[in-house]
């Protein structure tokens, strides 16, 4: 058994659960953004993880990685306020497809499973302790 | 010092479930990962029995394959076809370093059993 193949596993869950909670985060403070760099509303967006395969002697580990970030095609939230600098010429804005509680709904769920990788590591640190510990 | 080997072999069992319950975690939010698990209960029992086979009407032990990876079969409700469930995979992982923890702790008093009778 190779000792490092699953602190490489563990290491790219949580680099994969950091980058998604940047994305979620990004959405959450671009809620209400109307104008971008491109032109209309902040989109939404949205991460592709995808299994790694960390190969360890005779058997293979299933890594995560972070595939792309991709941007929600759904359609933007239209509300009426002619008083609003991005509105249209009937008094129309569109603002980003954000929905906040989903976006704290996938940080509570991107949290969790961060919280379990550590657990897993601790728990391999504490057991690799132990089989030092063999015959004392 | 068959019980060394096989309680050596235990140990390594739960050291390489422990990294299949480690990607089960890593994976659960990837689309259509399926969880995977060791089959190990039978192996465990194998090993530790190693049933005699003196006469052809004896049980036969079941072979003994050590990587055996099995699919988790039951499937969540859920569009992407990831069936990992955290709660389950946690679960198992602290299951998992008990049995470890027994292994080690058993090896290590037959460690001690053969210290004290070379003492002796």
């Amino acid at each position: 058994m190779e000792i490092s193949a699953l602190f490489k596993v563990i290491a790219s869950a949580l680099e994969a659960q950091r980058k998604r909670m940047n994305v979620i985060v990004s959405n959450m403070a671009n809620a209400h953004t109307t104008r971008t760099a491109g032109g209309g509303p902040y989109r939404r967006k949205d991460v592709v993880f995808v299994p790694e395969e960390v190969v360890e002697g005779d058997e293979t580990l299933s890594g995560v990685r972070m595939l792309q970030v991709v941007e929600d095609p759904s359609p933007f939230k239209v509300i009426y306020n002619p008083g609003h600098p991005d509105a249209d010429s009937n008094g129309y804005v569109r603002l980003p497809n954000v929905d906040v509680l989903e976006e704290m709904v996938n940080m509570m769920m991107s949290l969790r499973s961060y919280e379990a990788s550590i657990s897993a590591l601790n728990t391999y640190k504490g057991m690799l302790m132990k089989t030092l510990e063999i015959g004392r | 010092m068959d019980e060394l080997r096989s309680l050596e072999s235990f140990i390594r069992l739960t050291l390489k479930r422990h990294g299949v319950i480690a990607s089960n975690i890593a994976n659960v939010e990837t689309p259509g990962y399926r969880a995977r698990d060791l089959r190990f209960r039978v192996q465990l029992e194998d090993e530790m029995l190693k049933l005699k086979v003196t006469d052809p009407k004896h049980i036969r032990p079941a072979e003994i394959n050590t990587s055996a990876l099995v699919e988790v079969a039951e499937d969540r409700a859920w569009k992407d076809l990831n069936n990992v469930e955290l709660d389950r995979e946690v679960t198992k992982m602290i299951e998992n370093s008990i049995l470890f923890q027994a292994g080690i702790n058993l090896l290590s008093s037959k460690i001690r059993m053969f210290k004290n009778a070379l003492r002796r």
